[in-house]
């Protein structure tokens, strides 16, 4: 299977750009997904690669086959040999299931013979043996979907696009249908792009993950390296919860040193921050630590807080406390007995500071 | 990774080096979409150019020579049977207009919101008048209400009522008019009733108005958009219209634009046809002025309201002890506008006379139909008539899905345009239409092959009603979903491939429902055919129009009821066959 290389890529309607030089690599046999508020181009990048949407510019090739180059190269859709998991899936209600999937092999010119036993096989491989006959309109939502995946996956492509295809299925199914999905994919290694704006799916199924914003890169990284070490406060903010302190560092001074407003001591921060003055303060609920008892000595970043309310979320405990003039969210998997102060450790390494935005 | 699908089953996409073969592939696509466009301008936008031509030069263009000249428009505007005709022309269709408007608007909210007693049947009866072709509710109006008719001399002989309006007069005219263009007002009224949210009126119930006061001072305010809409919709419609006033003006000699320009093409010399092809471009531009400021105000919800059989989920209005009264009023403003025409018409057809001072009973005859089935020309022209709207029907369908997947789902650079000419034809009034493709006819086609054939005639047809079609076939293949003819697309088809495999195939039902309304509407088209028409090309319309506009009497009825009778078979085949209720 071929990777996927994407260069300098530019979109824009009118005055409004979408794109901006996006540059992208996604290894053979890789599941790259692109995370992203809505707007932020994820879906144009993919309809640029399946050669649906024209860019203004750029350079997309599959392995060493160029399908887009400045305008100069524009393989049409039907030559690209992608295989596309549509978001609505676009199954086709006038066809059996055995003739949706058959319909790019037919395409392709493939025996009738060697058509259904194909057919027969990639069915298969979605659990919808024997189905064959079914028209879509026969089938649940989680079974169109495994159809428009097998459609996708016949001919077979060198690339396969999915666009959202888990957002019209249901919580509970689609928990299921990304952990069945990700076994799939590695099982054939077949290199995927996998759009989303939902940060659990990304998470979960990605090999890596390039967080988008207004047509720009945030960040490219494993689920692990975009959760714990987000390049940006934009990152740390759309992926889980974040709480954020504004705070400063004193010209001249330490910059693992960050004097919060309403905090005697500055708050210890590992890495340092970026550079002097303004400066965010990221840091997740549940990586602050809370001591009923009070923290032992010689603890880095230990402040006392007011609790302002408290609520039980079935498998966690939620705090909102405030520290200084911020509020602060506080995860705990074990009921606290807690006057109306309680005593923190915001730890140095949990701690993420950026340069203030403008 | 186990590679549990064994790749190569099917060819692997095209090598780098293969880029030449593909760009002739785009091209050939591309080339294809232009052919279609230029063919659809040249045919849908051309005729007019040609009419254009007609008026400003001196001599008919089918003669040599000649030369540049506005004469024919000084004549034109010197003429002041011209201009008596543009102020009779102004006076019917405001008449007509108010009075349809107001109809139609009650009617709306009447039959739909509240409780009146059999409003479905009323409904019915209320708009039948535009499914049937027009002419044979006119001469039914002629054989039961006008001062002769069978109604009015029945009053007259047995109580003391008369009926009130001179048919032969603007007035009467309007009357007539009322009966097809009311129901117009209300289907496109009834679909903005249906679409407000009950909600709104039940604010107003909460904050204290009581259930009728709650339904005016809120739904019939929101209905203001619909009401310009067919108010301007019917001015343009009424104020081109040729047959109605052909038939009924003819009598006492009132002259209408439409058959000002009637009557100079058939009784006037060829010298005069530049005059008429001047009137023509007059017509053409008011009416397309007029509809230019609808689409503006309203937007461009269609000419021709295609409106299917909806069922309402509203709380009705309780109209309580007004029920019954009403249910009465509206019962017999139906039976004058409606019931008496129709039951006159085919009365008429059955009997050798229809008259009060004798027994229809004692007069039943077969007479009249056989008149006209040992007619020739008769005969021909429901023969011609079905052949052009079977064919034509067929062919205008597959043209219609075709220049709307070009226009709607290619990525062909003039595609806006295409659409743009599509919605063009509906501008044109009919008479404005023949002799556009007559000219035209004359311009392109020296031998007169086309212009004396059925395809000729069959290809105005298509154009008028291509508008028609469009209005009904656009919405269903706008609800194809545009992911499955791109699913299509990556899958490996190309354009033409994946529009025929996937989306074409998918509207085949909607191709199904524009076949049945272009069928019904080039059956009993007439007002282009004026200009084509020739002694082996007769077709029903037109001679039903030269029939009724010259002479009454029970075979115009007989000839008027088979035309009815095709066309109510078709539309209910149509139901039959599509489940659902058509309206043009």
């Amino acid at each position: 299977m071929p990777d996927l290389t994407i260069t300098g890529l530019a979109k824009s309607f009118g005055d409004n750009a979408v794109l901006h030089d996006l540059d992208l690599r996604a290894e053979d046999g890789e599941l790259f997904t692109l995370l992203g508020p809505s707007g932020c181009g994820k879906s144009t990048t993919l309809w640029s690669i399946a050669g649906l949407h024209p860019p203004d510019r750029g350079r997309i090739a599959f392995g060493d086959r160029v399908v887009f180059d400045d305008r100069r190269v524009d393989v049409p859709p039907e030559k690209r040999n992608c295989g596309v998991v549509f978001q609505s899936y676009a199954v086709w209600p006038h066809l059996t299931v055995h003739d949706n999937v058959g319909y790019p092999l037919k395409l392709r010119k493939v025996s009738r013979r060697e058509r259904s036993e194909r057919v027969a096989e990639v069915l298969e491989l979605v659990e919808l043996g024997g189905l064959e006959g079914r028209y879509p309109h026969e089938l649940s939502g989680g079974q169109q979907q495994r159809v428009a995946l097998a459609r996708a996956l016949a001919h077979p492509p060198d690339l396969l696009l999915l666009d959202e295809p888990f957002s019209n299925l249901d919580a509970k199914l689609r928990e299921r249908a990304r952990d069945w999905l990700r076994i799939l994919q590695q099982r054939i290694g077949v290199t995927t792009v996998f759009v989303t704006h939902d940060q659990d799916e990304a998470l979960s199924m990605s090999d890596r993950i390039m967080v988008m914003d207004r047509g720009r890169v945030r960040q490219v990284g494993t689920p692990e390296e975009i959760y714990h070490q987000p390049a940006d406060e934009f990152v740390a903010d759309f992926i889980g919860t974040v709480n954020v302190l504004d705070g400063h560092v004193a010209p001249g001074a330490d910059r693992s040193r960050v004097r919060v407003e309403g905090l005697g001591e500055p708050l210890l921060v590992s890495p340092p921050a970026p550079a002097e003055g303004a400066a965010r303060l990221a840091i997740r609920p549940e990586r602050i630590v809370v001591h009923p008892s009070g923290a032992p000595a010689a603890t880095p970043n230990v402040v006392t807080v007011k609790v302002r309310s408290t609520a039980f979320l079935g498998d966690h405990y939620r705090y909102v406390v405030v520290l200084g003039d911020h509020e602060l969210v506080v995860r705990t998997l074990t009921r606290i007995d807690h006057g109306t102060e309680l005593t923190l450790e915001l730890p140095p390494d949990a701690i993420r500071a950026y340069a203030a935005r403008g | 990774m186990t590679a549990a699908v064994p790749a190569g089953v099917g060819p692997r996409g095209p090598a780098p080096g293969r880029a030449g073969l593909l760009s002739r592939r785009l091209a050939s696509t591309t080339a294809g979409h232009y052919v279609i466009w230029a063919v659809a301008l040249l045919v849908l936008v051309g005729p007019v150019l040609a009419v254009a031509a007609a008026a400003l030069w001196s001599t008919p263009l089918y003669e040599s020579g000649g030369h540049l000249t506005l004469d024919n428009f000084r004549d034109l505007l010197g003429d002041p049977t011209w201009w008596r005709a543009v102020g009779n022309s102004f006076v019917f269709a405001t008449i007509s207009t108010l009075s349809s408007v107001t109809l139609g608007v009650v009617a709306a909210v009447l039959l739909t919101r509240t409780n009146l007693p059999f409003r479905r049947l009323l409904t019915g009866v209320f708009v039948l008048p535009v499914l049937l072709p027009g002419l044979v509710l006119v001469v039914g109006w002629m054989a039961t209400w006008a001062p002769s008719g069978y109604v009015t001399s029945w009053l007259e002989l047995n109580t003391v009522l008369t009926f009130p309006i001179d048919l032969y007069s603007l007035g009467g005219m309007a009357l007539v008019a009322t009966s097809v263009a009311a129901p117009t007002v209300f289907l496109l009224c009834r679909t903005t009733v249906l679409s407000i949210d009950s909600s709104l009126e039940d604010a107003a119930r909460s904050a204290g108005a009581g259930p009728v006061r709650a339904l005016l001072s809120v739904t019939v305010p929101l209905l203001r958009p619909a009401i310009t809409n067919s108010t301007l919709l019917v001015f343009a419609v009424v104020f081109e219209v040729l047959g109605l006033p052909l038939i009924l003006g003819f009598s006492k000699n009132i002259t209408l634009v439409s058959t000002y320009l009637y009557d100079h093409w058939i009784n006037g010399t060829s010298a005069e046809q530049g005059v008429v092809a001047a009137g023509a471009l007059f017509l053409l531009a008011f009416v397309s002025a007029l509809l230019v400021v609808r689409n503006r105000v309203v937007g461009d919800t269609g000419r021709f309201a295609t409106v299917m059989g909806k069922s309402s989920a509203k709380r009705l209005v309780d109209l309580g002890p007004w029920r019954w009264p009403l249910a009465a009023l509206a019962a017999g403003v139906l039976v004058v506008l409606v019931v008496v025409p129709l039951v006159g018409v085919v009365a008429s057809s059955l009997t050798s006379i229809f008259s009060p001072l004798i027994s229809p009973w004692s007069v039943l005859t077969s007479d009249n139909f056989e008149a006209v089935l040992d007619n020739p020309v008769w005969m021909d022209s429901v023969v011609n008539s079905l052949l052009i709207a079977t064919v034509g029907g067929l062919v205008a369908t597959v043209v219609i899905a075709l220049l709307s997947l070009v226009a709607h789902r290619s990525e062909f650079r003039m595609r806006g345009s295409l659409q743009q000419a599509m919605l063009w034809p509906r501008m044109m009034p009919g008479l404005v239409c023949g002799m556009a493709f007559f000219w035209a006819f004359v311009l392109l086609d020296p031998t007169d092959t086309l212009r004396g054939s059925l395809w000729g005639l069959g290809l105005a047809f298509a154009v008028r009603s291509l508008a028609v079609g469009y209005s009904a076939f656009y919405p269903a293949l706008a609800a194809i979903g545009r992911d499955l003819d791109l699913a299509a697309r990556v899958s490996g088809a190309g354009w033409w491939r994946s529009m025929i495999s996937i989306s074409l195939r998918l509207s085949i039902p909607a191709m199904a429902t524009c076949f049945v309304l272009l069928f019904v509407s080039m059956l009993n088209d007439s007002d282009p055919a004026v200009f084509l028409v020739t002694d082996e090309t007769p077709v029903m319309g037109l001679t039903m129009l030269q029939l009724a506009a010259t002479s009454t009497g029970g075979a115009v009825a007989a000839f008027g009821v088979i035309q009815m009778l095709l066309t109510v078979a078709v539309l209910a085949l149509g139901r039959l066959f599509l489940g659902k209720r058509i309206h043009a």
